[in-house]
Parts: structure tokens; C-alpha cells; sequence
């Protein structure tokens, strides 16, 4: 399982898609000491091209659509979306709004969904466990 | 009032449209004034470069006509290179899309381009209960909700004349420092990261989450969110005081020692200083706010030139730089930080053990106005008018980072490529709070 000390390794891209910052606040805390999401092997990298998931913020906007389907296809397979928020699961604040879509998870097929306005770090943590466990399921890996 | 004349003896703040005319806001005499020209007409931005964003957004978002709008700058020439950055980046940052034009490794010009995070909050909001819609405002943007939601109390406010009990504006002024102080020492920490510089982001971080924590126990949610509500503070608001301003105290002894680190860095130093340079003039002409005005030689800051709360009592240092680079934004920053831990520092002391009451009931009624707060990126305005039975019929933010954008491509002419990340994270802007 994952949870042990570099049991697995995940890269991480993270999509901005009309979030209001408060989810980047709680996605860079994960590299604050307190809770060092490297312990884990998960690590923010800088290109889609290098991630093994996708976490994606806010309720999706007009302008971002097409850039965001853009960056999860250059993603190699397997991969896993993460929405993280309640905007990208679309409970949040902005969803449906006039420039705004019912949120970024849905339209990119999330499949784990992180609640909170924001989610707190262990949360999103959690979240990352689950997308290491599911892309673990699907390359047929057991640990 | 003329806007020349507003420009004159005070200053001119930014501007929007409705459905039947133009508004043009400035602070005169510590109260703003909104100067109402026709829907269509003479565009005001030739005189006042400032207003070219915002009368932009009033053509496209309003359909409104403006005669002699600035158009788009075409930069071409041998020799020079344009490239594009955005709007997906590779660090944990907002969208946001920027075209390069360079001879060599200089900047010769940069465009930035916005509005990938345009939700289209302000007409969401359209028809919505006014004081029920507080809770969306406070989601407007992160990193000024507590800025944003206190202007908007106010303005509510201002609409039955209500006025706030001293325990409960002591509160909203601790609960306004710790989202400067969390901003500034994050803001501190990605600077430090422009240049390459790690641990100065890793400790920021941890001195950033133990800030959040703070605020937490403090006012229930780690960024602030609903913290200021109309009518007063959040119930159980700073409940356990002698814990919080014993932790506060270790904090700020923390923060110091990492400030000796940092500034006594001296490569890190010599990348920050004539880094990103804007010149007072420049800054001026743009309508800078904050700590980015303040960092150039101006002195504007809300707490101390238009006083709401209780600030006026406890009289706010400036903090001011005069070299307008790098090094003097994040000096400023830091120097704000630490006022923000003396001034709740004074207002824990002035609010003793006295109890906090709960918010006093606020219902929405017709009203027009405007309000603008000290947020950690400077002047936080934010205007509305409500029909009879108290619905929103125009809600519209000027931000601080709205205004500053502009200044962050300027600051970036004549630098090198390399030093976009450093220039553009000693301004550390928001966008959500720009594009809506």
C-alpha cells in the first residue's frame, strides 16, 4: 500500500482552471516541512510530459478548456486526474457561473475527488494515495 | 469633478461600467467619489494610462464604445525574438499568459494576457440576496478574501449606517494582519525561490503553515474565509487568546531569524538589488498600490490615507523603499510583516479579555457605495448597488493585483530573460481577483 516511505513515486502536474488561489495555498503547503510530500515520492514536476497525475483546481473556465484537455493529453497513460476542491467537483463556489463549467473534474474525467474549501494538505495527501493505489491497480501491481 | 481635478487633490482609483453609464472612482479628502461620464464616449485613458485596463473590460465585457482607447503596441524589428509563456506554467501558479519580445537574452517588451480564470463572478452574483452573497465574495480570491470580504461588510454597513462595536473591529484588524503576514512571508519565500534559492522557500513554507494554523484557531479556517462578516466577526472568533499570542510571539521570533538569513544572503542580495526596476514616475502613472507603490518612493497605503476600523487609534508605520527593485519590494514586504505582528500585538492588548459580541444582523436594503481595505497587495475596492429588496444589481472589485499587473511587464523591460520568475514573484499578484 501506499503510505510507506517511498513505496511509489508519482509525478504530479497541477492544472489551474479558475480556482481562487485558496487550493494553491493547500497544494503548495504539501512542500512545507509539516508535510513533505517527497517522504511519500510524490513530487510536483514542471510538464504534463513527466506526469503520472493530474490535479486540477476550480470550476473550469471558458478561456481554460481548451488548454486544460490540451495538458491532460500530453499525459502518458496511465494517468489519473484528481480534482481537488469543491469547485473542481462542483459543489463550489463558482460552478455554472457565466464563464464558469459544473466543474474541472468532470470535465476532465477525474476519478478521485478531494472536498474542501480548500482541502487541507492531509487531504489532498489522501487524494494522491488513492491516484497511487488506482494507477497501481491498473499497471497490474501489487505491493 | 473633472478626473483631472480628482488627480490633482487625491487620487484617481480605477473604473467601471453598468448597463447605463461609466463610473470613475477616486479618493478625495479619504472618501471616495465616483465621477459618472456617458456609457459611450471619449475614452479617459490617453490622459490617464492607468484606466487602459479598465475601460478595455468595459468595451469587451460591456459592449460600450470609447473613442481614442490605446490600441495594441506592435513590437517588431531585426534581431528580435517573440515567444510565449502560458497560460499552463510549471509551478503551482494561477493561468496566466505572457509573450516575450527580446534582443538577446534583454526584455524589450512583454505583454501579459488575462482572464483564463474569468468566472464571470460579478454578473454570478446579479440578482443574488447582497448579504447572502458575502460568502461568494470571500471566494472571489484566496489570497485577499479577508481584504475583499471587509470592504464588503462595509459597504452593507454603510447602507443602514450601522456601526461596529470596538471588540469586533479589533478582531477584523488581527484577522486583516494575519492575512498580510501569511501573504508577505510566503511572498518572502517565492522571491527567494526566483532566485534560486531553496531553503529560503521551504522555510517560508513552514513559517507560512504555522501561520495557517494560527488562523484556524484564531477564526476558524486557515486562509480566513468568512473571518469578516457583515455586521461583525465570526462567532467564536479568538477564543483562546493567551495561546494564540504566546504562539504568535515564537512565530515572529521564527520569522526574524529567518529575515537575518535571508537578508544577510549576500549573493542573494546582490541578484535582488537593480532586479526589476520601477521607477517612481512609472509606478505613479499606473496607479500602482501597495506594497509595489510603496517599494518605489510612494507612500499610499489605505490603513493610513482613507482610515476604516480602528486603525486611525492605532496609527499604522508606512513601510517605503525608494529603489523600486527587487530587493526593495521584498525589504517592504518584510518590514510590513513585522508592523502586522506589532499591530496585533496592540490590538490584542486593547481588546483584553473583553468578549467579542456576534455579528449584529444585517439585512439587505437599496443602497450604492463603494469601499476600499489595505490587503496584502495593496487597495482592495469594491463597489455595489442593490435594488429595493436588497439584490445585487452591480457588484464590481478593483483589485489591488488589478491594478499592479500593468507595472510587473514594465519592470521587466530592459531585464533578462532568466529574471522573469524573480521580478514577477517579488510582486507575487493574484490573478482570480483580475480576471473574476
Amino acid at each position: 500500500m501506499p503510505g510507506k516511505p517511498f513505496d511509489v513515486s508519482l509525478g504530479i502536474r497541477h492544472l489551474v482552471c479558475g480556482s481562487c488561489n485558496g487550493c494553491e495555498h493547500e497544494v503548495n503547503a504539501l512542500g512545507a516541512p509539516q508535510y513533505d510530500s517527497t517522504q511519500y515520492g510524490y513530487d510536483i514536476v514542471a510538464s504534463p510530459r513527466h506526469a503520472d497525475v493530474l490535479t486540477v483546481t476550480g470550476p473550469m473556465t471558458e478561456a481554460m478548456r481548451d488548454p486544460a484537455l490540451a495538458t491532460r493529453d500530453a499525459m502518458a497513460e496511465p494517468r489519473i486526474v484528481v480534482a481537488v476542491g469543491d469547485c473542481a467537483i462542483g459543489t463550489g463556489a463558482w460552478c455554472n457561473a457565466g464563464s464558469a463549467g459544473a466543474g474541472a473534474g468532470g470535465e476532465l474525467d477525474a476519478e478521485v475527488h478531494v472536498p474542501g474549501c480548500p482541502p487541507t494538505p492531509d487531504a489532498i495527501i489522501r487524494g494522491l494515495h488513492e491516484a497511487a493505489r488506482l494507477l497501481d491497480l491498473r499497471a497490474g501491481r501489487k505491493r | 469633478m473633472p478626473l483631472r481635478a480628482m488627480q490633482r487633490d487625491g487620487r484617481l482609483l480605477g473604473a467601471f461600467a453598468d448597463a447605463e453609464r461609466r463610473h470613475y472612482l477616486g479618493l478625495v479628502d479619504g472618501a471616495i467619489r465616483d465621477v459618472q461620464l456617458s456609457r459611450d464616449g471619449q475614452s479617459m485613458a490617453a490622459e490617464f494610462p492607468m484606466l487602459a485596463i479598465d475601460e478595455r473590460e468595459m468595451v469587451e465585457q460591456y459592449g460600450i464604445s470609447l473613442d481614442g482607447l490605446p490600441k495594441d503596441l506592435v513590437v517588431e524589428g531585426r534581431g528580435l525574438t517573440t515567444f510565449v509563456v502560458g497560460p499552463v506554467h510549471a509551478g503551482i501558479i494561477e493561468p496566466g499568459r505572457f509573450t516575450f519580445h527580446s534582443g538577446g537574452e534583454s526584455i524589450v517588451h512583454l505583454e501579459a494576457q488575462f482572464g483564463f480564470s474569468h468566472r464571470g463572478v460579478e454578473s454570478f452574483l446579479e440578482g443574488r440576496d447582497a448579504v447572502a452573497s458575502a460568502w461568494h465574495v470571500a471566494r472571489i480570491c484566496g489570497g485577499c478574501s479577508v481584504a475583499r470580504s471587509w470592504s464588503y461588510a462595509r459597504v452593507l454597513e454603510s447602507f443602514h449606517a450601522l456601526a461596529i462595536d470596538e471588540a469586533s473591529e479589533f478582531a477584523r484588524m488581527i484577522c486583516a494582519e494575519l492575512e498580510r503576514a501569511y501573504n508577505h512571508i510566503f511572498d518572502l519565500g517565492v522571491a527567494a525561490a526566483g532566485a534560486g534559492y531553496g531553503f529560503g522557500l521551504t522555510r517560508a513554507l513552514e513559517l507560512k503553515e504555522r501561520f495557517a494554523r494560527i488562523n484556524a484557531r484564531a477564526f476558524g479556517h486557515r486562509y480566513l474565509f468568512d473571518a469578516v462578516l457583515p455586521g461583525g466577526i465570526r462567532a467564536e472568533s479568538l477564543n483562546d487568546r493567551r495561546a494564540l499570542r504566546s504562539d504568535l510571539r515564537a512565530l515572529r521570533d521564527d520569522v526574524e531569524k529567518f529575515a537575518e538569513q535571508l537578508f544577510g544572503h549576500h549573493e542573494l542580495m546582490s541578484r535582488f538589488s537593480r532586479a526589476g526596476v520601477l521607477p517612481y514616475e512609472t509606478a505613479v502613472a499606473f496607479g500602482a498600490v501597495g506594497p509595489a507603490l510603496r517599494a518605489s518612493g510612494g507612500t499610499f497605503d489605505v490603513r493610513c490615507d482613507a482610515s476604516y476600523g480602528r486603525y486611525a487609534q492605532i496609527s499604522p508605520i508606512r513601510a517605503t523603499a525608494h529603489d523600486g527593485d527587487v530587493a526593495s519590494r521584498v525589504r517592504v514586504k518584510y518590514d510590513e510583516l513585522r508592523e502586522s505582528m506589532r499591530l496585533i500585538d496592540v490590538a490584542f492588548d486593547e481588546l483584553g479579555d473583553r468578549p467579542i459580541p456576534l455579528p449584529q444582523h444585517v439585512r439587505a436594503i437599496a443602497g450604492d457605495g463603494s469601499a476600499m481595505t489595505e490587503g496584502p497587495r495593496g487597495a482592495e475596492i469594491l463597489s455595489l448597488r442593490t435594488d429595493q429588496q436588497g439584490r445585487v444589481q452591480r457588484l464590481h472589485v478593483i483589485s489591488a493585483s488589478y491594478r499592479n499587473w500593468p507595472l510587473v511587464t514594465r519592470a521587466m523591460e530592459g531585464n533578462i530573460v532568466p529574471d522573469f520568475p524573480l521580478v514577477n514573484k517579488s510582486f507575487n499578484l493574484c490573478y482570480a481577483c483580475g480576471d473574476r
